[in-house]
């Protein structure tokens, strides 16, 4: 019974919330409110995660309650794409809606017993977006005055903007204990229906626009469902997706998943469908945060995880994790040639899903694990490191990384911070370098000859994460002499609260990954997916490698304390760069040149236009990942 | 658990400790052959002891507060990487603790607003993105022969590597070339002075902060050298001198090719370096076929 009350409370809350911050435009009712749903939520899944898994019906009406609001949800996005002029909205949303009608009235439905299956997967997920996704909203309490304050906007838009925030983690939640293919297809569309909402917030021209490609592309994901829904339908006999996974391998059934993962694609932004996600950059930046760590995109991604077990060792295992590999690659590289924060934070977020779903794909016990423990860590990297940007952003009012430079001397808290978390991306002992190294391992070892294939996508694709991130580090470390502070950096509470609390968690979770393997990761695995992945105090074990954790952790922590004691003991007086002797005495950042002119000193960027053209990539890349899709279409169906 | 009577159980403590030591004798060397090919005497082979310990001793300029600190990590991660390595343990992580090694040194150099080192900190990223993959290939083709990724799993395994992966073997020579910073890929810096890089990524080290560069450079020098040496386990004599003979072969190119540009560094490591490895790997399997 309780259980019941803490779906409700995850589910239904937080929109409810989100009604009532947008009804009471006080600013202090608001922050209370969003303060209230963080603590509800949070504690909620808590519970709910401590309680373990169950399955739930809940009152009848809400099959009715469910219908009307998907109706009007389709109908609205049936009125965008008239009002903005978007055919491909205005049919994709007709591609639904008449099969929708003719499936409910024509064919009467589909009862599915049970609606709800919380699984230990979805308590995993469901904790994700509780705690992540609470914080970010919390974050976003002090980012909106400060970004509204910065567009000098005179009646705030905060009530619409925190009412789609809260509705989007509701929706969320719906999704993940949802049972019925009906009902994650719901969920799925109000998830759409926030992005979109949230991406044009800001309502500039560019907003609207790289709304509504966010609109369309996520509407094909949908049609993708209702498609599965009708293969269930006459196919299956039935709805429920925990039936649909025991149905077997024939290609009727593996048609129905792939519709799925294809949607799942859409969602999580895989080549080649990862337009959208790089134009949400322009929403405000808690939208991102959120859309890129513990929502939205996660949605494609716990969907194939859900899905994968029904096809390990088919073509359609195959393809999704071609599709992932290639993704994770092709973005690495792109990435090199990104100058803004947010635009590398993308494509890091694009490809790092794309490493999980090539996990998913792979779909060996090690690599479901491996795609679990990057999930993870990747959420709470990922979404503290879009909260320092947002930090950055609004006090140095520019996103080109370039001009981050000297970012040490100006902002130190949070460009520590930010540096942690970039370093838990791509470098042991971070929990993100474990799930990496595990992965590895899970491809070497998996039942294929393609893996050859993938493995070269993850190498060069990790090399180049390893570039973008580092001559980012670069940037904001370095120090200037003439840099000079902004004095002591004073950060508003939801901001320390949010920030810390995830930096906390970045770091406590890689030092306890054995506890968060043991008890969070393998109780999450799927019926039958026995693990070789073994952990103790000191390191991590796949059957192939051994990965050190706390005495990795003691050894960088010795080596850094070491390195500080010898720059303490033998100090030394800083320098200006070395200039072939033409520096000037009272001006570090210049040099002399013929006449005695001084020029000062600049040292761009590294990016490589002319090796890797962003444009030439993007449409290489775009083409290859439809080409992948529609073998792998192709395969199943033959 | 651990055996503390049993003598070899302190080989690897002591290989540790010796690394830089080995390493910084490798470095002499190196100057003595070097210097024997272009008909020179040349210095000492202890030379490189004695330049370490007068540049420790000189009065300290830095660039930045942070810079002594990450020019230690150099050294110390090079040197976690070598423990890696002396205990048995995964080759994968040993590669990741070398990346965070050279990253030490990579955000040290882009930490002054110095044209040249910032100039030679990029160069080094490109040597990064070259070489790590083959690198990696590499450690993943040893993983396919031995079975797991363990350094110690190596040893268990009874043929020499080489006899199976003599493919994988010379992928690793322009991986060397890079990592010992040596021509024609020395495009990040190089023992020598160049006329646009200055001394490129060390430009701003002085003192003991290139003290400990150095330090840094002859352990990860240790280090490849080391790790070539396991194409001939469990015995490592032969081993050693394996990883001798590439060590001269690497200073022979040194010594015979101008630089490239790093558009050509990373075009050949990988073709070359992914070309070969998967060529090994290929014939292993069309063997395994053939014999079965």
């Amino acid at each position: 019974m309780i259980e019941d009350a803490l779906i409700a409370l995850t589910v239904v809350f937080p929109p409810l919330a989100g009604l009532l911050c947008y009804a009471l435009t006080n600013k202090t009712a608001r922050r209370l409110i969003v303060a209230l749903t963080a603590v509800v939520l949070i504690g909620s899944s808590i519970l709910l995660y401590i309680g373990g898994g169950f399955v739930y019906e809940p009152a009848p009406i809400f099959e009715n309650v469910i219908l009307v609001l998907d109706l009007a949800l389709l109908v609205y996005f049936l009125y965008a794409g008239l009002k903005y002029k978007n055919w491909l909205v205005l049919g994709l949303s007709v591609l639904q809606l008449l099969p929708l009608i003719y499936f409910e009235f024509g064919l009467g439905g589909m009862v599915v017993e049970p609606m709800m299956v919380v699984s230990e997967l979805s308590l995993v997920m469901g904790l994700i977006i509780s705690v992540v996704g609470s914080l970010i909203v919390v974050y976003a309490l002090s980012y909106m005055d400060e970004h509204e304050h910065h567009l000098h906007i005179e009646k705030s838009k905060q009530p619409r903007f925190f009412f789609f925030m809260l509705l989007l983690l509701g929706a969320m939640h719906g999704l993940v204990f949802s049972n019925s293919l009906y009902w994650v297809y719901f969920f799925w569309e109000v998830t759409t229906l926030c992005s979109y909402e949230l991406i044009r917030h800001d309502g500039t021209e560019i907003a609207v626009k790289n709304a509504l490609t966010a609109l369309w592309m996520n509407l094909l994901g949908g049609v993708g469902f209702i498609a599965a829904i009708f293969l269930g339908y006459y196919f299956a006999g039935t709805l429920s997706i925990e039936a649909l996974l025991n149905m077997g391998e024939a290609p009727i059934f593996l048609l129905l998943f792939a519709t799925l993962a294809f949607a799942a694609f859409t969602k999580s932004a895989q080549f080649p469908f990862n337009k959208w996600l790089q134009g949400a950059m322009v929403a405000p930046t808690p939208v991102s945060a959120l859309l890129h760590s513990s929502t939205m995109v996660n949605a494609g991604v716990y969907l194939i995880l859900r899905i994968a077990p029904a096809f390990s060792g088919t073509a359609l295992s195959f393809g999704t994790a071609l599709v992932g590999a290639f993704t994770f690659m092709i973005t690495a590289i792109l990435a090199l040639n990104e100058r803004t924060s947010k635009g590398i934070l993308a494509y890091s977020t694009i490809g790092n899903l794309g490493l999980i779903i090539l996990c998913a794909g792979i779909n060996t016990p090690l690599s479901y694990a491996a795609a679990l423990t990057l999930l993870l860590f990747h959420s709470v990297s990922k979404g503290l490191l879009f909260l320092c940007a947002g930090v950055v952003e609004n006090r140095v009012n520019t996103r080109l990384i370039e001009d981050w430079e000297g970012l040490l001397a100006k902002l130190p808290l949070t460009t520590v911070i930010m540096v942690i978390a970039m370093l838990s991306m791509f470098l042991p002992p971070f929990g993100m370098l474990l799930g990496k190294w595990a992965a590895i391992d899970a491809i070497v070892s998996a039942p294929t000859i393609g893996k050859i294939i993938m493995l070269i996508f993850v190498l060069i694709g990790s090399a180049a994460t390893t570039v973008y991130y580092s001559k980012w580090l670069g940037h904001m470390l370095m120090l200037p002499q003439s840099g000079k502070g902004l004095g002591n950096e004073e950060l508003p509470a939801p901001y320390v609260l949010s920030m810390f609390t995830l930096l906390s968690l970045s770091v406590v979770m890689g030092l306890g990954v054995a506890l968060l393997i043991n008890s969070v990761v393998l109780p999450a695995m799927p019926v039958g997916y026995i693990s070789s992945i073994g952990v103790s105090v000191v390191n991590v074990t796949t059957g192939f490698g051994s990965f050190l954790t706390i005495p990795y952790w003691i050894g960088a922590a010795v080596i850094i304390l070491v390195g500080v004691f010898i720059a303490r003991s033998k100090g030394g007086v800083v320098k200006a760069p070395y200039e072939s002797g033409e520096n000037i005495a009272d001006n570090p950042e210049a040099f002399r040149t013929t006449a005695d002119t001084q020029v000062p000193i600049e040292v761009s960027g590294m990016f490589m236009e002319n090796e890797f053209s962003e444009s030439k990539v993007l449409t290489y890349g775009v083409i290859a990942g439809a080409l992948i899709v529609f073998v792998m279409f192709f395969t199943v169906v033959l | 658990m651990v055996d503390l009577t049993n003598p070899y159980t302190y080989v690897p403590v002591v290989l540790v400790i010796l690394a830089p030591v080995i390493g910084g004798l490798l470095m002499g060397i190196d100057r003595k052959l070097t210097a024997r090919m272009q008909s020179r005497m040349g210095p000492p082979i202890t030379q490189p002891f004695y330049d370490a310990i007068k540049l420790w001793g000189k009065e300290p300029f830095i660039a930045s507060k942070i810079q002594p600190v990450l020019a230690f990590g150099y050294f110390g991660f090079s040197l976690a990487a070598f423990a890696l390595l002396a205990f048995g343990q995964d080759i994968l992580l040993l590669i990741f603790t070398m990346a965070i090694a050279d990253l030490c040194l990579i955000v040290a150099a882009f930490n002054s607003k110095s044209t040249y080192s910032n100039l030679g900190a990029r160069r080094e990223l490109l040597g990064m993105m070259s070489y790590e993959p083959v690198l990696l290939l590499a450690a993943i083709s040893i993983s396919f022969v031995t079975g797991n990724f363990m350094v110690g799993g190596i040893f268990q395994f009874e043929t020499p590597l080489l006899t199976i992966l003599p493919l994988t073997f010379l992928a690793m020579i322009p991986v060397l070339v890079i990592d010992m910073k040596k021509s024609p890929f020395d495009v990040s810096a190089s023992s020598h002075a160049h006329q646009e890089l200055v001394r490129g990524i060390y430009t701003e080290f002085s003192g003991y902060t290139l003290a400990m560069v150095e330090l840094g450079h002859w352990t990860r020098v240790a280090l490849l050298l080391g790790f070539m040496s396991l194409f001939w386990a469990p015995n490592l004599i032969i081993g050693t001198a394996l990883a001798f003979m590439l060590f001269f072969i690497v200073l022979v190119i040194d010594n015979s090719y101008p630089r490239l540009d790093w558009k050509t560094m990373v075009k050949t490591t990988w073709v070359v370096g992914f070309l070969l490895i998967l060529a090994n790997i290929v014939g292993l399997v069309a063997r395994l076929v053939i014999f079965s």
